[in-house]
């Protein structure tokens, strides 16, 4: 498991495991395009729109899971003072990012015929775009600072001290009343979803993770080069 | 008392300086001499503990600098390239401000005499950021009066100086060497400075 | 009894260098009322749109106007090495951030509670609301001065864009700002909201030494 704290045991790691990684992607998101589009049914309440879910729902879960890994190698860049932590943090940043703002668009695309409004101001959403505030504050940080050694720790402090958000995002629908619905799939309890659904959601996840992934490589790729040849 | 051992220090990959050995004893003034970019200023820090050496060891005292950096503290004065008196007050409040922070028992009396050597009496009443460079370089160093320390940790104390502070200053350092103190400095002009040890960086 | 000596010369300076520049913390104060009659011309003058939002334009505009002088937070005493003197005079940094927080909430803090009377009397907010208010200005404030020391030392270093120390504090305030408008607005909840209030203060007053001290001494390495 070194290639997780080793750059160059990471590039190994990387230049195996991408190709396969692509592929994977791409086989994946074609299932999950087919099976949500066509295969799933239709929901008895919401219709069609209920599609939108499968790119809502996975697109969430890495949102906060992009976030919690960089919180992870935020205390593993400060406190055992291993620098690909903050490669990491860097490279990873803007997926995180991404992966926000298409939760927040879906969502709210979702949210228009349903609610009948693009935006509510409940403690779910507005904790989600507090998220997304807070990955670009990073992505700006990383690009303000000009001396890289007091940036990266900056930013991975700065990760640290937001990492308040993420159990306000996972569990605000269950501390509020909020219009946004409480998870349907947990692990403790059966999950409330029919299997036709479940299906094409648990493909789409994984799509999701492994077109992440991919890019993920890639930046964090790029990055150790910048740093060994000094670029930033 | 301070023992520097194969010093090397590095910042984003780049070499500053490689194994300095330097040993700073009671009553030994040591200058530090080099171009710009030589790491002076580096050096000087990494005394303080402020920059984490690549490699090498300090010691104080016979122990680890890190372990009783406190200790470490309530004997040193540093006095930096840039002036830390407060631009809007008065040189008064200035002192005033400083004999509280140090808790300073220099009297009033030898405070303003130093001053009168020094020839800033005559701007007392007067705000630092109307003073020149060299004055307000000679008020940074009335801290070292002020704070009474062993030892003296200066970096570039002779900048912006005409001869005649340089000769105040050479008489300072002087009889701080014959009380048992040490003093560090760096510089890059000649000085008629009495000094025991020279390190070219 | 010398740290107390020390923290005392310590507020003697402070207290010094904000008497000289008194008048910057006068222009914070004009600003919140400034920003208040822009407030109301933009809303339109009518009596009840102005009480019942009245609050939060009070809460809104106090958390803007104290983010304003948050440059001067450590800036001024980083660059002329003051923030090192006092370090070798035998202060951690947390303790060095601790003091600032301190000293920040007392002299830039303060003047803005003397100023909420005047500004609810403006704004047509009722007088048995003023409690209320005042108590929860006062937990959040402290929360605004630690937030504000957090960024503001994680900012030393970042000389291009200097208004991110800003943005960091606004996103962390939301919660206060909720739950101290909450406080005013739902007087029966009071106890638990105040309560609240006071568990987040001391969850930002227990990270505020941990993560300015390390900034602190970051800017200072890589000075």
């Amino acid at each position: 498991m070194k290639f997780l704290v080793n750059p160059s045991k990471f590039n190994k790691f990387a230049d195996n495991v991408f190709l396969p990684v692509l592929i994977l992607s791409i086989i994946l998101f074609s299932i999950g395009l087919i099976f949500s589009f066509y295969l799933s049914p239709d929901d008895y309440q919401q219709g069609s729109t209920v599609r939108i879910m499968y790119v809502h729902v996975p697109s969430a879960w890495l949102a906060l899971l992009t976030y919690a890994i960089m919180t992870v190698y935020s205390i593993v860049g400060l406190a055992f003072r291993i620098p690909f932590g903050f490669i990491i943090n860097t490279a990873v940043a803007p997926i995180g990012a991404v992966f926000t703002l298409i939760c927040i668009v879906s969502g709210s695309l979702w949210g228009k015929p349903m609610w009948g409004t693009w935006w509510v101001w409940d403690a779910r959403l507005t904790s989600v775009a507090i998220l997304f505030i807070i990955y670009l504050v990073i992505i700006f940080m990383n690009l303000s600072f000009e001396n890289r050694i007091v940036r990266e720790k900056v930013v991975a402090i700065f990760v640290l001290v937001g990492s308040i958000n993420l159990p306000i995002v996972k569990f605000s629908v269950d501390w509020w009343n909020t219009l946004h619905q409480p998870a349907t799939i947990s692990k403790l309890s059966k999950p409330s979803i029919d299997p036709s659904m479940m299906i094409p959601l648990i493909v789409m996840t994984f799509a999701f993770i492994m077109v992440g992934l991919a890019i993920a490589i890639l930046r964090i790729k790029s990055e150790i080069i910048s740093r060994k040849s000094n670029l930033n | 008392m301070i023992l520097v051992k194969d010093l090397s220090i590095e910042r984003s990959n780049k070499k500053i300086f490689k194994d300095v050995n330097l040993s700073l004893g009671s009553g030994k003034i040591v200058l530090l001499k080099g171009k710009n970019g030589s790491g002076k200023t580096t050096l000087l820090k990494a005394l303080l503990n402020l920059i984490e050496p690549s490699s090498g060891t300090i010691y104080w005292k016979g122990k680890l600098l890190k372990k009783n950096l406190y200790n470490f503290f309530n004997h040193v004065t540093y006095i930096a390239d840039r002036t830390s008196s407060l631009s809007k007050l008065s040189v008064q409040t200035n002192i005033k401000i400083w004999k509280k922070i140090f808790l300073s028992n220099i009297s009033n009396s030898q405070v303003e005499n130093i001053l009168k050597t020094l020839k800033l009496d005559i701007y007392l009443n007067q705000k630092v950021n109307s003073l020149s460079f060299g004055e307000t370089k000679k008020l940074e160093l009335l801290r070292l009066i002020l704070e009474n320390k062993k030892i003296w940790i200066l970096d570039e104390p002779l900048s912006n100086l005409d001869d005649e502070s340089i000769d105040v200053i050479a008489q300072t350092f002087e009889d701080h060497r014959l009380k048992g103190g040490s003093i560090i400095f760096s510089s890059h002009q000649e000085s008629e400075i009495n000094v025991s040890e020279e390190v070219i960086l | 009894m010398i740290i107390l000596n020390k923290i005392i010369s310590f507020y003697y300076r402070e207290y010094k260098l904000n008497l000289s520049g008194f008048q910057d913390i006068l222009t914070n104060i004009i600003f919140f009322f400034v920003s208040i009659f822009i407030f109301i011309f933009s809303i339109g003058p009518d009596k009840e749109t102005i009480s019942s939002i009245g609050i939060g334009i009070v809460w809104t505009l106090l958390l803007l106007s104290s983010t304003l002088s948050l440059r001067k937070f450590y800036q001024d005493d980083f660059e002329n090495g003051n923030l090192l003197i006092m370090h070798l005079n035998g202060l951690s940094f947390g303790f060095i951030a601790i003091l600032k927080t301190f000293s920040h909430f007392i002299f830039v803090q303060i003047p803005f509670l003397l100023s909420i009377p005047i500004a609810c009397i403006l704004l047509n907010i009722a007088n048995d609301k003023l409690i209320y208010l005042f108590s929860s200005f006062v937990i959040g404030s402290f929360i605004l001065s630690c937030l504000g020391s957090i960024s503001s030392s994680m900012n030393l270093m970042n000389q291009r864009n200097f208004l991110l120390g800003s943005v960091i504090v606004m996103i962390f305030s939301v919660p206060i700002i909720i739950f101290s408008v909450g406080v005013v607005n739902l007087e029966e909840n009071f106890n638990s909201l105040i309560s609240i209030l006071f568990g987040i203060l001391l969850i930002v007053f227990a990270i505020n030494p941990w993560a300015s001290g390390l900034c602190l001494k970051l800017a200072l390495e890589n000075n």
